[in-house]
């Protein structure tokens, strides 16, 4: 019994450390930060006046933030779809058989590994030196000026980067569900006279449903707090138009020192990024129940 | 039938063909560049080096501490890796034991899990003021907060791996009058090894390529900077001189992509299962 006691005990001590860690450096900043957002503050002064809500309704009067919110909120959607529709695209291809598959997975799976600033860096000299060279010699005018530097369509040259390397995780996922499909049912839709589209959707589909309802929150999350693409190639510009919120808060809080009022932009993103991730947890949760 | 059968398989090769190119075409510009001087590069951006000129890598290695960015980014991530395998596991498992038993437990598991919810960015800027203020801006500070961070998954994916190993184990060993250590260390540790080595390669990546961490802990002191703030720094430094850049990159990409070509596997395995148990 004494014994037994004991060992409670040390199950205990070993929880602490850890739970103290995610405490301090978790939840205590996170309690922080909310109520900062009640204060007009720049971070380094002693003085913080409260403010209420003052800071939550300036900012639906900011055009700086509300665009660029929309703007995270349209890079995220395209993120997401394309992500789905490309890396199914591949995974199908790759299941139909073709020889190397290993070897065309290795490539496809690569750029996963690697930092994203190091593959920003490296696409942002590649669309200022490479591209341009590429556009004047073959004469499209499109492609002959550096895309980042274009108001209209520098956010597609980051959304191409992200894609580029986002791609490669669900490709693999997306590859595995297929491999689970038991071939039988292709054979038995065959000589029903279904033809590939139908068992595309018959079959296919409802076996790849929980892969996409995951791909998609992982996907909604990364793009949805986009940083570091868009710090190595744009830095927000040209005018702003690639300012993703994440940015925005970096820059509001150490560039700008407006301190508080950063807190309250990223706690927008918070709501938004909890309210997605509840919804894509409780799909994931009935499908598998089912 | 056989024909159409062929023509779909040459349209797949077609696309995967495109694909594996799009894919290279950076890697291999990436390698190329870092070995041209600025001169031939500004002749044919895309040719094959003339010589192997390694001037750009001499430079990198002499003129801008690369050495100590290098043993930062090496000490960061084999430190905070070292933490979390040793720690996250052990956790989990006292975890894994009394989920079902003891409400502490309980609510331990869903207060770490629940942080997947928090984007990081609402945390940054408190955290900042915390870490300034207890004076650590700094690489043991930095690798603290790899650790708690990475519980939040970490727990996760390993108390879901250690339910499934069977209790009698652990049982029989208290009493045979084992120390829960004993246990944790020399039982349970060899039955888990598949989870510790997602965990290790899940955070390794991670630490070892992570950008926004260092850029608010690290970046006022240069001589603390890991490889990714050091190659975002040199963007503004050398735009000039972009030869030395790519050689730059590819000093920092190599010893991931040799990682990646001994434990491929034991990679998609970790970094697809990882996700999928997210």
């Amino acid at each position: 019994m004494i014994k037994n006691k004991k060992n409670e005990l040390q199950k205990f001590a070993i929880t602490l450390p850890g739970f103290m860690l995610y405490l301090f450096f978790f939840i205590v900043p996170l309690i922080m930060g909310i109520l900062y957002s009640l204060y007009e503050w720049n971070g380094i002064s002693r003085e913080k006046v409260y403010i209420g809500l003052s800071n939550y309704t300036r900012l639906l009067t900011d055009i700086r933030f509300t665009s660029s919110l929309s703007f995270t909120l349209y890079y995220t959607f395209l993120l997401v779809f394309m992500t789905i529709f490309i890396g199914i695209l591949l995974a199908l291809l790759l299941n139909t058989g073709v020889k190397g598959q290993n070897l065309f997975r290795t490539v496809f799976f690569f750029p996963a590994v690697l930092s994203l600033i190091t593959v920003g860096l490296i696409w942002n000299e590649i669309f200022y030196r490479a591209i341009p060279s590429i556009g004047n010699s073959l004469q499209i005018v499109f492609l002959s000026k550096n895309i980042l530097s274009n108001i209209t369509y520098a956010k597609y040259g980051i959304l191409f980067v992200n894609l580029w390397q986002g791609v490669s995780i669900p490709t693999v996922l997306f590859l595995a569900s297929l491999q689970s499909v038991p071939g039988e049912l292709y054979e038995s839709a065959r000589m029903d006279g279904a033809n590939a589209f139908q068992s595309f959707a018959r079959i296919t589909l409802p076996f790849l449903f929980p892969m996409i309802s995951l791909v998609t929150v992982l996907t909604l999350r990364n793009g949805l707090t986009t940083f570091d693409y868009v710090k190595a190639m744009t830095d927000g510009g040209p005018g702003g138009s690639t300012e993703t919120v994440g940015l925005l808060v970096y820059n509001k809080a150490f560039l700008e020192l407006e301190y508080s009022y950063a807190i309250t932009q990223s706690t927008v993103l918070f709501v938004i990024v909890a309210i997605v991730s509840a919804i894509q947890f409780t799909l994931i949760k009935r499908r598998s129940e089912v | 039938m056989k024909n159409h059968f062929t023509f779909v398989k040459i349209c797949s090769y077609l696309i995967l063909s495109i694909g594996i190119i799009i894919v290279i075409f950076p890697m291999y510009l990436t390698i190329v560049t870092s070995f041209k001087t600025t001169a031939e590069s500004a002749e044919n951006f895309f040719s094959w080096p003339n010589s192997l000129f390694l001037g750009n890598y001499v430079d990198v290695i002499n003129s801008n501490n690369f050495l100590v960015y290098f043993s930062n980014s090496v000490f960061v991530t084999v430190f905070s890796v070292f933490l979390i395998i040793l720690y996250i596991p052990a956790f989990s498992f006292v975890i894994s034991r009394s989920l079902k038993k003891q409400h502490y437990y309980r609510f331990l598991f869903y207060f770490i899990t629940i942080g997947i919810f928090v984007p990081f960015q609402i945390l940054m800027i408190p955290v900042i003021r915390i870490m300034s203020s207890i004076s650590l801006m700094n690489h043991s500070g930095l690798s603290l907060l790899y650790m708690s961070y990475a519980q939040i998954q970490g727990v996760f994916i390993c108390t879901n791996y250690m339910m499934t190993i069977p209790t009698d184990l652990d049982e029989s060993a208290y009493i045979d009058g084992c120390s829960i250590f004993r246990v944790i260390y020399s039982i349970i540790f060899p039955l888990a090894k598949p989870i510790v080595a997602t965990l290790g390669i899940i955070n390794i990546l991670w630490i070892w390529n992570d950008f926004l961490l260092p850029l608010l802990v690290l970046n006022r002191s240069k001589s603390l900077w890991t490889l990714p703030l050091f190659q975002y720094n040199f963007k503004t430094t050398y735009s000039f001189d972009f030869n030395i850049a790519f050689a730059a990159f590819m000093l920092s990409i190599v010893p991931i992509m040799l990682v990646y070509l001994f434990a491929q596997k034991y990679i998609i395995n970790g970094l697809t299962g990882g996700s999928v148990k997210q």
